[in-house]
């Protein structure tokens, strides 16, 4: 008879894609950040990737916040593997978000956030490292560490965690790819019965508090955040840099769906990524570092360089943009210009200096003919722009502009 | 109409086997359940939805390496027991699961009962195990048996048998769906695809007088003169994974849900944006015709009616029958006349019945539906597959949206014209996102809690939205179980509105601002004046949305596009009521989701 196994690298997933991304609105009006676009396709679909080229077979998706937006765009399964589906009615935290999945994996498993765009290594690195640790955090180095949780490592162990550091002593911080064992769902349930909120870091910090073995697993492969809605456009290029593209690829660094019309007069650019029903009319010049959606329309003679276009957006004649972002569904009439940054940027009545952005673009906004947005210029959801209007600042969600 | 299930070649998980089988055929019966397993030849059945079989297996477990399920809808005797499926001759020798009907089962059974045989249950089915089980007595090998009874079979079906002493499973297919599921390891047989998708993507889809034998070796298929017959392997696309509920309370909200990617499927590669064309491939010989007769029950037959207002106003005479009033009194016809079957599984008997009645006096014949290599497809001069996907809840709802579209182009292949198609290639690739727009802003739940308590529900339109009122009604029905009826707007003075009260509010599809949107506005004035709440599905350019009581709002775009989206509010409303009802939404009682019996 043989013995059973110590313990077996953890083989299922949670995904987390519950959270709105608030630092992210007007984008996310109607969907969580994580089916946000990184390149053509939602950064979840990115995240699910990296997760089966890790070898997992099982994924549990905590969904929450516009659920339904994950639930009919990954279905039953993703890629062969089946997807379970929980859902967290409140948004109440990652440890929150977590407790909703404590049906889900037998044993220990992988913990992943579902709006980060992470290299496949970074999971497979946990996975090897995790053993019967109580819980294993990828580690990252970098100048971001005070926006993120940061980390103290004592060799393997990690020692310390601190949320947001106002001090800039700490250069390391937690990826948001973890493995745990069941241990994380007592803690957090603990943990839960006094609180409103309760983020993931709580519960970690409780297992170094009980001397449980929380390890560190440092890395240097690729991982980004898109924390403010420009971040969409580095995002992007990034990927159409690396390839990670999921769509044929007809010439260096120009990947065209078959459903995608290009006229024989329009010009492709590469780094560009056409998806699925993409048409490009007459004269159109798309790329370098063009992300466009599914079923978009890119009109004659429109020039589109540094841009994330999202699905079902239609993009008129003549039209010149550069950094600018557009959500799904938007109607931009002809002669549109977004002549790019960089810009001073008001979010949330903070100022961001020199951000390299053409516009923001919500989803469902229409676009008059001939207009241009000024630099940085942010148009909220289902807003409506007349002919001719310079757009400057940001124009509320619903609202009309005629001048 | 019912399921049947087989599986052989699968070891110990054959029960599971049959078991998911079952699950995933559900939508087409849930009376009662029941599997036979070989080599003992066990059955145990239960009437009630496939649960109550499951806890059956519990106390009284079946075992076997190879085995027939069936999952029932009654139309021979109700549903008990006794009555479902497998059935089995009087020393239980041979068990039988069956789909369809047989139509000659009452003088069979005088003649079995006059040579002493004891029926046990009140269906056509039995007589299939009882003839079998006396050719065996005459002598017969069981291969033989098999095919001598069902030589004396009449009707539609799809059978399966396994019998005593054999490793085997004899099935045939005559009228009734039959697909086989063929792999490495194991066979499988089923009505539909999904009841084996899981395990093998390669099928065989049977042809009318086929009969199979599978042993855990393989399979032969021959005909009714037991001769071998080459078939086809084909590879279907969908997997398992597109019948999962993806975490949806039901089916149906799911399938709600997904119309915004099942409609760009439905024209993905058919229409050229750039060229501003539509074309066609299955379908791009057929001549223009003289006129075009639609075929179709239910849900399709709403959809038939919007076909065949589009051809009228593009200049076809054209008319939409109800297939099961189609076959009886045929209209005439004339050579030129194209007749239209539309049909989601491509089984539905009486579509296939009025088509089959068309096609006999010579006339040519198409088939819109949502069912490669169905039997309508496949008997049809002509298909055009609606590609929805696979449509699980019993109520349609994307598969409706994509059969207007279906429409659509198919009017436009047939249609030779000058006229700029631009405009309505642009609102077709638009309407992805203008369903996800109301499917994102849809205050439906709202209103369906504000007009929960009501004594009725109507819904009215003209012109294209007709269909749209009828269809909105239709749904309300067969989900919540409350009483609905779509009118055209102008018939109400010409009697419903004697049922317009203050306590049945009326849905009133209003889209454009054209003769037919002003005339409709009178409508609404002739219900509100009668106290009867209006709620007004509307694009917003007609004044309807300032006159009614409350307003479903749809973008605005193409008129002939508008319905779907009309449609789309509607599904939405019809959801929320039967759930707050706490309604079986995905399985209403008494309905099948195709029905394969006249």
């Amino acid at each position: 008879m043989s013995e059973p196994t110590a313990s077996s690298s953890p083989s299922s997933a949670i995904v987390l894609a519950a959270g709105e991304g608030t630092r992210l609105r007007p984008l996310t009006a109607n969907r969580p950040k994580p089916m946000l676009p990184a390149g053509t396709r939602p950064i979840l679909e990115n995240v699910l990737n990296a997760v089966i080229e890790a070898g997992v077979d099982e994924i549990h998706l905590v969904v929450g916040y516009r659920a339904s937006r994950v639930r009919s765009h990954f279905g039953s399964t993703y890629r062969g593997v089946p997807l379970e589906y929980h859902t967290q009615d409140n948004q109440l935290g990652s440890g929150h978000a977590l407790l909703q999945a404590r049906d889900g994996p037998d044993g220990s498993f992988l913990l992943v956030n579902g709006d980060q765009v992470i290299d496949h290594c970074i999971v497979e690195a946990v996975t090897a490292t995790h053993d019967d640790n109580a819980a294993t955090l990828a580690v990252v180095e970098g100048e971001d560490a005070p926006a993120y949780g940061a980390v103290t490592l004592d060799g393997s162990q990690i020692t310390e965690l601190v949320e947001q550091p106002q001090t800039g002593e700490y250069r390391l911080f937690n990826a948001g790819v973890y493995a745990f064992d069941q241990t994380i769902f007592g803690t957090l349930e603990q943990l839960a019965v006094d609180r409103g909120s309760l983020p993931l870091t709580d519960g970690i910090k409780h297992l170094l508090a009980d001397n449980k073995t929380v390890a560190g697993v440092r890395t240097d492969e690729f991982w980004m955040d898109a924390t403010h809605p420009w971040d969409l456009l580095a995002l992007s290029r990034e990927l159409l840099s690396r390839g990670w593209i999921n769509l044929p690829q007809t010439d260096t660094n120009i990947y065209v769906d078959d459903s995608a019309s290009v006229h024989p007069d329009a010009t492709l650019i590469g780094p560009v990524a056409l998806d699925q029903d993409v048409v490009v009319e007459a004269g159109a010049v798309v790329g370098p570092y063009a992300a466009v959606g599914e079923n978009v329309t890119i009109g004659p003679n429109a020039v589109l360089r540094d841009v994330v276009v999202d699905t079902g957006t239609t993009v008129g004649p003549a039209t010149t943009a550069i950094e600018l972002v557009v959500g799904q569904d938007c109607t931009l009439q002809a002669d549109l210009t977004v002549a790019g940054g960089p810009a001073d940027v008001v979010l949330n009545e903070t100022v961001y200096s020199d951000v390299n952005l053409g516009g923001v673009i919500a989803d469902r906004v229409d676009v008059g003919g001939n207009a241009t947005l000024e630099a940085g210029a942010l148009i909220g959801p289902d807003a409506t722009v007349g002919p001719g209007v310079v757009v400057r600042g940001t124009i509320e969600a619903e609202s009309e502009v005629v001048r | 109409m019912c399921g049947i299930v087989g599986c052989i070649g699968r070891g110990d998980e054959t029960l599971d086997v049959l078991l998911g089988g079952l699950r995933s055929l559900e939508y087409r019966g849930y009376d009662s359940a029941g599997i036979a397993m070989g080599p003992a030849g066990d059955v145990l059945k239960r009437s009630g939805e496939l649960d109550a079989l499951e806890d059956a297996l519990e106390t009284s477990p079946l075992t076997g390496t190879f085995g027939i399920g069936h999952t029932r809808w009654s139309t021979h005797g109700p549903p008990t027991d006794r009555n479902a499926h497998p059935h089995t001759d009087e020393a239980g020798r041979v068990a039988v699961v069956h789909n369809g009907i047989i139509e000659n089962y009452s003088e069979l059974k005088t003649a079995l009962e006059a040579d002493g045989v004891t029926f046990s249950s009140d269906t056509d089915t039995e007589v299939v195990p009882h003839l079998i089980a006396q050719a065996l007595d005459q002598g017969d090998s069981p291969e033989t048996a098999f095919h001598n009874t069902v030589d004396k079979l009449e009707g539609s079906y799809a059978i399966a048998a396994i019998i005593d002493g054999e490793e085997t499973i004899y099935a045939a297919r005559q009228g009734s769906p039959l697909v086989v599921g063929v792999s490495d390891e194991g066979t499988f047989l089923a009505s539909d695809v999904p009841a084996f998708v899981e395990h093998t993507r390669d099928v065989v889809f049977l042809e009318d007088g086929h009969r199979v034998i599978a042993t855990p070796s393989g399979y032969t298929v021959v005909d009714k003169d037991r001769q071998p017959v080459e078939v086809d392997i084909e590879t279907v696309s969908y997997t398992a994974d597109e019948t999962g509920k993806s975490g949806y309370d039901h089916y149906m909200l799911k399938e709600i849900y997904e119309q915004p990617t099942s409609l760009r499927q439905s024209f993905s590669g058919r229409v050229d944006a750039l060229e501003g064309t539509i074309t066609l491939e299955e379908v791009d010989d057929i001549p223009r015709p003289n006129a075009v007769q639609f075929v179709a029950c239910g849900t399709s037959y709403h959809a038939a009616l919007y076909g065949a207002a589009l051809l009228r106003e593009r200049g076809i005479p054209a008319e939409a029958y109800l297939a099961s009033e189609y076959a009886l009194s045929p209209p005439p016809l004339t050579l030129g006349t194209l007749v239209v079957g539309i049909t989601q599984s491509g089984e539905t008997a009486d579509t296939l019945a009025a088509l089959r009645d068309a096609q006999s006096r010579g006339v040519t014949t198409l088939a819109l539906t949502n069912t490669v290599n169905s039997t309508a497809a496949r008997e049809c001069d002509h298909a055009l597959y609606i590609r929805a996907g696979p449509e699980i809840g019993v109520a349609a709802t994307k598969t409706f949206s994509s059969q207007l579209i279906g429409c659509n182009l198919l009017v436009e292949e047939l249609v030779e014209t000058a006229q700029d198609r631009r405009p309505l290639i642009e609102s077709l690739r638009d309407l992805p996102g203008d369903v996800q727009e109301v499917l994102d802003t849809s205050n439906a739940a709202t209103l369906a809690e504000e007009y929960l308590d009501s004594e009725a529900y109507f819904f009215i339109g003209r012109g294209a939205n007709v269909s749209v009122a009828l269809e909105g009604a239709l749904k309300c029905k067969e989900i919540s179980y409350e009483h609905a009826e779509g009118f055209p707007a102008g018939e109400l003075k010409h009697g419903p509105l004697a049922l317009v009260t203050p306590e049945t509010p009326v849905f009133a599809i209003v889209t454009g601002d054209d003769e037919r949107a002003r005339k409709t506005l009178g409508s609404i004035k002739e219900v509100q004046a009668r106290g009867a709440p209006v709620i007004a599905v509307t694009d917003g350019q007609s004044t309807a949305a300032e006159i009614a009581d409350a307003v479903l709002e749809i973008p605005e775009t193409h008129h002939r596009v508008a319905p779907v989206l009309a449609n789309v509010q509607l599904q939405l409303f019809s959801y929320y009521v039967a759930n707050k009802l706490g309604r079986p939404i995905d399985k209403p009682r008494n309905l099948a989701k195709s029905v394969t019996v006249e």
